[in-house]
């Protein structure tokens, strides 16, 4: 049976929004935590941040406050005394390093564990798990090697192939569902998008909550959120998301994009015109030095580097990661995660910041290998051990 | 062909055995698929306190220059390191603070060797570091490409043209007390490094660059020069892809190779490395040696492979083929008497010996003497 499947990479996705936002004149905050709603009496004023590259404090205030936080919007929501029942459930995927499959797989079944497999730029995932999780454990989910069983053991039966493909990563999410309004107990979930103006609800001006639903919806939920802010500030004007493509997807295929920009484009160029799309003009390339490759792997140049530095607020390697796929691929870092360290302390001038950031690079891609460490993945692994801690000194 | 010892790996461990049975007067071969872990060396020598005699010997007679310092190594990332014998190119200090003003070199659009981090480290240290780059196309032509700027491809460049670098660097050293180099030098002639320390007037220290290590390159070239020279036969690029053992006793190997023919001896040394290797297999539900199937030393539970932390010791580095006093492995409990396990395939089952080179040199070394005979 067929379906209209398709798949998206979420990555690019959330950096075309962020610049679209910019384009229209919006600003974006990286590493920037909201540590606080301030609210007077029955009105929220702002929110109180803070940034955790610069360690400062700053106070924001505007008549509407959106919390999009996710699963943790339950915490944004106590931050202005008021409740919201999230409902955490975990999620863990499995990452192979090349796709079996050039169309989404599905199990022909009522939703339930490992029974789709999603092709998505070199890689393919096989998908999900779900339990409920205790919302303090959110912040810091790990994939369990029983999981990693249950996927292979089932992912296999969509295709048996998946036995004998490496797999990259192990992965886990928390969906953000929300307990229904009148259910405390959690028993009764709402799998829609839910929306909600404070004011009516909680008699709290100034803030609305959006949440529930899915990647899918994404752009319905945030169309839902901004019709509700334009109601409040009397703006009154139809929502455009749906007409206008984001940006770098104004034109055609990722193909058509590269050859219009080089004649004869590079694997690199190629695969960083699918990352961007028609955004690939603008990657710096004022010599031939920013052809170098900084992961060969992914196939990442150092001119995309510096753009998403210099262009897509990456103050990280974990950005860099988001941003570009630095990182990503079969060797997980091995070589280009001091290369693009390298990168952004000259950037940033901060080189005490990238020494630390590479520990921290080094522990997160692990967190996603050992559950998976044995076959190549233990080869790279001990490798890694070795280069870092005895012949870089990491 | 009928061999006194037929070794499997030609690592450091394989390439010690070799060399030293030969010296002995053993006839040996060597089968070896190709790289290993010596490419990525660091230059320093894990786990040798104090190295005898023999093993000095070992290098000196290599042409591998060595020396026995203990104290502490600059590391790429600006950190330091204990260690006690290292390649003449690694320098060792009594203590970090070793200068008070540096000069770091590097090459323009070579993202491999870290100056900015090196700086930081030493600058901890209360030095003052000046970072100068020097554009490798004004000293060699034809220019190599964005991607050719890498260890390998730059010291084949340099070993022609590493006076000109001295010239440079003579040029903008102020009133250094120290020069910093990347670790590109000397690919096929070990003399360079020595070269280049006496034409600077300062002191000159070489940091490690990302793999694979040109120091490392060379030290395997020249021991596995020196075994030909002493007749031992070298089968690079092949692969022993399986064994006839009868009873207890292995009678021969099979290579991919030699296609039906058999490698005859009355030794076999396992020297294949660990997992890093393919010496070493592992799947989801067990860690084996995949050649002969060997006894194992490790936890069958999976959990207990690895620390979820990244920076602490990983328990499955310790995992290895399980031998007996005399090197012997077993199979199904069945010691295998004419078969000798040495090197990182056994993990840290010998604590005794070490780790890293320290444990390859010293396991073949004893193989050595109880094959010979001689103490
Ligand atoms: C394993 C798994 C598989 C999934 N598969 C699919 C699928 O196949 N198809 C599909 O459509 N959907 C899928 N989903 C669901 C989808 O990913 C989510 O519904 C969607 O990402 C939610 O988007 P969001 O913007 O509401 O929240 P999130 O993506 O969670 O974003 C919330 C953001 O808020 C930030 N934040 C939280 N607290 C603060 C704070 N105090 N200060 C500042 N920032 C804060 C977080 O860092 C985060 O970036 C899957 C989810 C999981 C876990
Ligand atoms: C990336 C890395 C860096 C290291 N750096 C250092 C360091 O700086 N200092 C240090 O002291 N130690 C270091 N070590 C530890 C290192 O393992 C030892 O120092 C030592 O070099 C290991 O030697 P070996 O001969 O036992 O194994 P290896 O060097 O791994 O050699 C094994 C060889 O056997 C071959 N082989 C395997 N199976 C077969 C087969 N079936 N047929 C034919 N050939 C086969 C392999 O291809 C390989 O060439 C490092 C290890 C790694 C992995």
């Amino acid at each position: 049976m067929r379906v209209p499947d398709c798949s998206v990479d979420p990555f690019r996705l959330c950096a075309a929004n962020m610049l679209d936002a910019k384009l229209h004149g919006g600003q974006v905050r990286l590493q920037t935590e909201v540590t606080g709603i301030l609210r007077e009496g029955n009105t929220v004023k702002g929110i109180r941040t803070h940034n955790r590259n610069t360690g400062a404090d700053q106070e924001f205030y505007a008549p509407i406050v959106v919390n999009a936080g996710g699963v943790w919007g339950q915490e944004l929501a106590q931050m202005a005394g008021i409740k919201v029942g999230m409902f955490p459930a975990k999620g863990s995927l499995l990452i192979f390093a090349h796709r079996v499959n050039n169309m989404v797989i599905n199990r022909c079944r009522k939703p339930s564990n490992a029974d789709i497999l999603v092709p998505g730029d070199t890689v393919c995932i096989v998908g999900t798990t779900s339990s409920r999780i205790p919302l303090e454990e959110c912040r810091n989910v790990a994939v369990t090697p029983d999981e990693v069983t249950l996927l292979i053991t089932e992912g296999m039966k969509l295709a048996p192939r998946l036995a004998s493909t490496r797999i990259l990563r192990a992965y886990a999410g928390v969906r953000p569902l929300v307990s229904a309004d009148d259910d405390p107990s959690g028993r009764n979930i709402s799998r829609g998008i839910v929306c909600l103006d404070h004011e009516v609800r909680d008699g709290v001006k100034g803030l609305i909550t959006i949440t529930g639903g899915k990647l899918t919806s994404y752009r319905l939920m945030a169309e839902m959120a901004t019709d509700l802010v334009c109601k409040k500030l009397g703006v009154d004007k139809a929502c455009e998301t749906a007409i206008h493509p984001l940006p770098g997807s104004e034109e055609g295929s990722y193909e058509e994009v590269a050859k219009k920009i080089w004649e004869n484009p590079t694997t690199a160029q190629k695969v960083a015109a699918a990352r961007m799309g028609s955004r690939v003009s603008r990657i710096r390339s004022t010599d031939r030095r920013d052809e170098a490759l900084i992961c060969e792997c992914e196939q990442v140049t150092m001119g995309e580097i510096n753009s998403a530095i210099d262009r897509l607020e990456a103050s990280t390697l974990t950005d860099l990661r988001r941003r570009t796929r630095v990182g990503m691929g079969t060797c997980q870092g091995e070589f280009c995660a001091c290369r693009a360290a390298g990168l952004l302390a000259k950037a940033h001038g901060c080189i005490e910041k990238e020494r630390a950031d590479i520990d921290y690079f080094l522990q997160e891609r692990w967190k996603g290998n050992f559950p998976i460490g044995w076959g190549d993945t233990l080869r790279e692994a001990e490798y890694t051990q070795w280069v870092y801690k005895h012949v870089l000194g990491i | 062909m009928r061999y006194d010892a037929v070794i499997v790996g030609g690592g450091l461990a394989g390439l010690t055995a070799g060399i030293s049975l030969q010296k002995a007067g053993k006839k040996t071969a060597i089968v070896s698929t190709g790289q290993n872990a010596l490419y990525f060396f660091s230059g320093c020598f894990e786990s040798i306190q104090e190295p005898t005699p023999e093993i000095l010997s070992l290098f000196s007679e290599a042409g591998v220059r060595v020396h026995y310092t203990p104290g502490v190594r600059l590391m790429p990332m600006g950190t330091f390191k204990e260690s006690a014998l290292a390649l003449d190119d690694v320098s060792l200090f009594p203590a970090p603070d070793f200068g008070k003003k540096v000069l770091i070199i590097n090459f323009m659009a070579y993202h491999d060797f870290f100056s900015s981090f090196l700086a930081q480290g030493l600058e901890k240290q209360g030095m003052e570091c000046r970072i100068r780059f020097l554009n490798l196309g004004d000293l060699a032509q034809p220019e190599l490409g964005p991607n050719q700027m890498r260890a390998v491809q730059i010291a084949r460049k340099l070993d022609d043209v590493w006076e000109k670098v001295v010239q440079e660097v003579r040029v903008l050293l102020k009133d250094e007390d120290t020069v910093v180099l990347p670790q590109v030098f000397g690919l096929n002639d070990a003399s360079i490094p020595e070269r280049i320390r006496q034409g600077i007037p300062a002191r000159v220290v070489f940091a490690g660059t990302l793999p694979p290590s040109v120091p490392g390159i060379r030290t395997q070239n020249l021991l596995k020069k020196r075994y030909e020279v002493l007749g031992g036969t070298y089968l690079l690029g092949d692969r022993v892809t399986g064994a006839h053992v009868y009873e207890d006793v292995v009678q021969n190997v099979v290579t991919k190779q030699l296609d039906r023919h058999y490698l005859e001896a009355d030794h076999f040394i396992l020297a294949s490395g660990s997992f890093f290797s393919k010496g070493l297999s592992s799947n989801p539900f067990k860690i084996y040696e995949p050649l002969f199937e060997l006894d194992m030393d490790y936890d069958t539970d999976r959990n207990t492979w690895y620390d979820p932390t990244f920076a602490n010791h990983q328990p499955y580095l310790g995992f290895g083929v399980k031998t007996d006093a005399e090197f012997h492995p077993s199979r199904h409990g069945v010691p295998v008497k004419n078969l000798y396990v040495i090197g990182s395939i056994l993990g840290e089952t010998h604590p005794e010996l070490g780790s890293g080179a320290g444990l390859a040199i010293r396991s073949a070394l004893q193989v050595t003497q109880l094959i010979t005979g001689k103490p």
